[in-house]
């Protein structure tokens, strides 16, 4: 290596006399103080040191955020829902369930409804969510009805008018000893056939 | 089109409407006289030590509920239940001291190299603001688990404000929002920790940066070295980033060896041993050697006089000499401030190691905790018709003395002992039993945490306790509760 090499390499970081109150702009004058080699080699560990605790902070906080929103809010267990007797012949009844629901910290009972129909021993459950956005069916004269977008259902559960997707959602009943029992269950919205959602 | 060319574009179009080029220049070229160096990451660590004390309190909120009723068990799913929630709720609870602990050598090194001097004097009085902010952190953050560490102390530490002379009383009113620690208290510890506080570190650390930056780094106090200067970015910034990676490392670490502390939930009518934190442990020895009216050298007077000399530092030391060699009277100061803290910190310590009965007392508490935080996690029953069934029935102060803490208010088990709602169901525990057992645990095979005998127990108490056991089983009370 000659002279001229070696006096260069020790002028990348210039030698200035200090002063008391230097403004940044003279400081700025002073030139660059490193090379432009290992500005990049050091910009490169920096990054990678930011990149690798960033991900260790997001991997946790996704997986804080997303894995209890993927358990099952509602065991789908049998649920009571009256006697039968009291369920009038041929006029829909709404009948108030208690639903226990999983909130992470703890166990709610939720109050839902269900839509009871009898002819004679036979009745059918209807869930009162609506297939198509979720909004709760009422009674209507023709059969039931769902205010939100006039979505309506004979009283069988067939869809007769409006946007929703398929019919009203029968669920899964029995009785024993003169009780109705009722396995609560929810479904996808939108789609033309009933999925249940878990 | 190249890749390259389209990122320059790109960055162009941002440049032409931000003036990005401009602020990242300002930033990244900021000179650093006298060189980059390892005795200046402390600033930016608390800056970063922020953010992510912010990141993880944000999600935290995602699962935790301020109310009395509620929170404990919430902490307790973050802790135990969900994923990842163990390692960000001890990020987040260590992060605190690591803050604390930051902080101090923050300010002990600006004081000592004299950094507060040269039209800094702003940039000091504001970090003195943001020292008393993170401290009003720690505090109000102790609460919020709601377990027996933090009502209690939250307890000592709201008296303590209620003794300042004159406001001490309303003060102590705002601070637990009526005249005892409640729900309501939580609430508000809750809304300051969570949205001022925060909105204060913002606010004041946005202007602590702004107005340093705007100043310019001190450089070194000897001015050997000035003829170096060198940016921030890459030098100082990779210095910067390797000492964060390091407290980074160093918190995940004991956050994944010694999970973040939480003891059952907290029982106002329990016996229950309070120690601070260690950054509040200097207040609390202190405490001990003055009485009366002489209480307030501690709590008031001198708190008082250390935050009103920090903030008024740089009007009163108006000397230009920054080396600490050369201002023996603030360094020594220093020296005895630090020193004179840490054996406060370190008398506090031992004086509970060599007392044996708050060495024991303290250790069954520090066991129960571990426990609670071994068992497993169970959900909370959160019904109104239920939790109404179960206030109807009074058990006797007996039983929420002595038993309630393992066995829950009302029998209906905790994560640290057995429900006891249709205990006379089983075998060997008819009503004689129940007495029996009260009067020699072992002699049933119970073993610890059942305590080997109830000596603070009278006879009455007992029968009471067993009487309100078998009635509240053949209640309607036991079957709801049994689902």
């Amino acid at each position: 290596m000659n002279r001229q090499a070696v006096r260069m390499a020790c002028e990348v970081e210039p030698f200035q006399e200090f002063k008391e109150n230097e403004s940044r702009s003279e400081l700025d004058q002073r030139g660059p103080a490193v090379s432009q080699e290992r500005r990049t080699l050091l910009g490169i560990l920096t990054g990678l040191i930011g990149v690798g605790i960033t991900s260790l902070l997001g991997i946790t906080l996704g997986r804080f955020s997303i894995v209890p929103a993927l358990a099952a809010t509602s065991a789908s267990d049998w649920i009571d829902a009256g006697r039968l007797d009291a369920v009038p012949n041929g006029k829909p009844k709404k009948q108030t369930v208690l639903v226990a629901q999983n909130a992470g910290w703890g166990r709610f009972t939720a109050e839902q409804s269900v839509w009871l129909i009898r002819s004679g021993e036979e009745v059918k459950v209807f869930s009162s969510v609506c297939p198509h956005l979720g909004c709760t069916i009422t009674e209507n004269p023709n059969g039931f009805g769902c205010v939100c977008h006039n979505s309506a259902w004979t009283r069988d559960g067939t869809t007769s008018a409006g946007p929703a997707p398929r019919g009203m959602d029968q669920l899964e009943h029995k009785v024993e000893d003169g009780i109705l029992k009722v396995k609560y269950q929810t479904f996808k919205q939108g789609l033309p056939e009933k999925v249940v959602t878990s | 089109m190249q890749f390259s060319t389209r990122l320059n574009k790109a960055y162009s179009f941002l440049d032409d409407r931000t003036g990005l080029k401009t602020i990242l220049r300002r930033s990244l070229d900021e000179p650093i006289r006298g060189g980059a160096r390892w005795a200046y990451v402390f600033g930016s660590a608390l800056l970063l030590l922020f953010v992510v004390q912010a990141l993880t309190g944000i999600f935290l909120t995602m699962y935790y509920v301020p109310s009395a009723d509620h929170a404990h068990v919430s902490v307790a799913y973050i802790q135990k239940a969900v994923p990842g929630g163990a390692l960000l709720r001890g990020l987040h609870y260590y992060g605190s001291s690591a803050m604390i602990l930051l902080l101090i050598i923050h300010l002990s090194q600006t004081f000592l190299f004299g950094a507060y001097k040269q039209k800094r004097e702003l940039v000091w009085i504001l970090g003195s603001f943001l020292f008393l902010v993170i401290l009003c952190f720690a505090f109000t953050g102790q609460l919020l688990p709601w377990d027996q560490e933090a009502y209690f102390g939250t307890k000592v530490g709201t008296s303590i404000a209620g003794e300042v002379p004159l406001i001490g009383r309303l003060q102590q009113r705002i601070l637990l929002g009526g005249t005892e620690v409640t729900s309501s208290t939580l609430s508000r510890f809750f809304m300051v920790h969570v949205f001022l506080l925060p909105l204060a570190v913002l606010f004041l650390s946005v202007l602590h940066v702004y107005l340093f930056r705007h100043a310019g780094p001190a450089g070194p106090f000897h001015h050997r070295a000035d003829h170096r200067v060198d940016r921030f970015y890459p030098k100082q910034l990779f210095k910067d980033s390797v000492f964060f990676l390091f407290v980074f490392a160093v918190l995940v670490t004991v956050s994944t060896l010694a999970p973040a502390g939480l003891g059952p939930q907290a029982r106002p009518g329990s016996d229950f041993l309070a120690r601070p934190p260690w950054y509040f442990l200097p207040l609390f020895q202190l405490l001990k050697y003055f009485s009366g009216p002489l209480t307030l050298v501690p709590t008031v007077v001198l708190p008082a006089l250390i935050f009103l000399t920090l903030f008024l530092l740089p009007f009163i030391d108006r000397n230009q000499e920054r080396n600490p060699l050369k201002r023996p009277l603030a360094t020594t100061a220093l020296a005895l401030l630090l020193m004179g803290g840490g054996s406060l910190v370190f008398l506090a310590k031992h004086q509970d190691k060599t007392n044996p009965t708050f060495s024991a007392q303290l250790r069954r508490q520090d066991d129960l905790a571990k426990r609670f935080l071994k068992t497993e996690f169970r959900a909370q029953e959160v019904s109104p018709s239920q939790l109404s069934a179960i206030s109807n029935v009074h058990p006797p102060k007996a039983f929420t003395e002595t038993c309630a803490l393992c066995h829950g208010d009302s029998a209906e088990g905790n994560d640290l002992g057995p429900s006891l709602l249709g205990v006379t169901e089983k075998p060997n525990r008819t009503k004689e039993d129940l007495l029996k057992i009260l009067d020699n645990p072992p002699a049933y095979g119970l073993k610890d945490p059942m305590p080997e005998s109830f000596p603070d127990l009278s006879t009455d108490d007992k029968r009471l306790i067993v009487n309100w056991l078998v009635n509240l089983n053949n209640s309607d009370s036991a079957s709801l509760l049994e689902r």
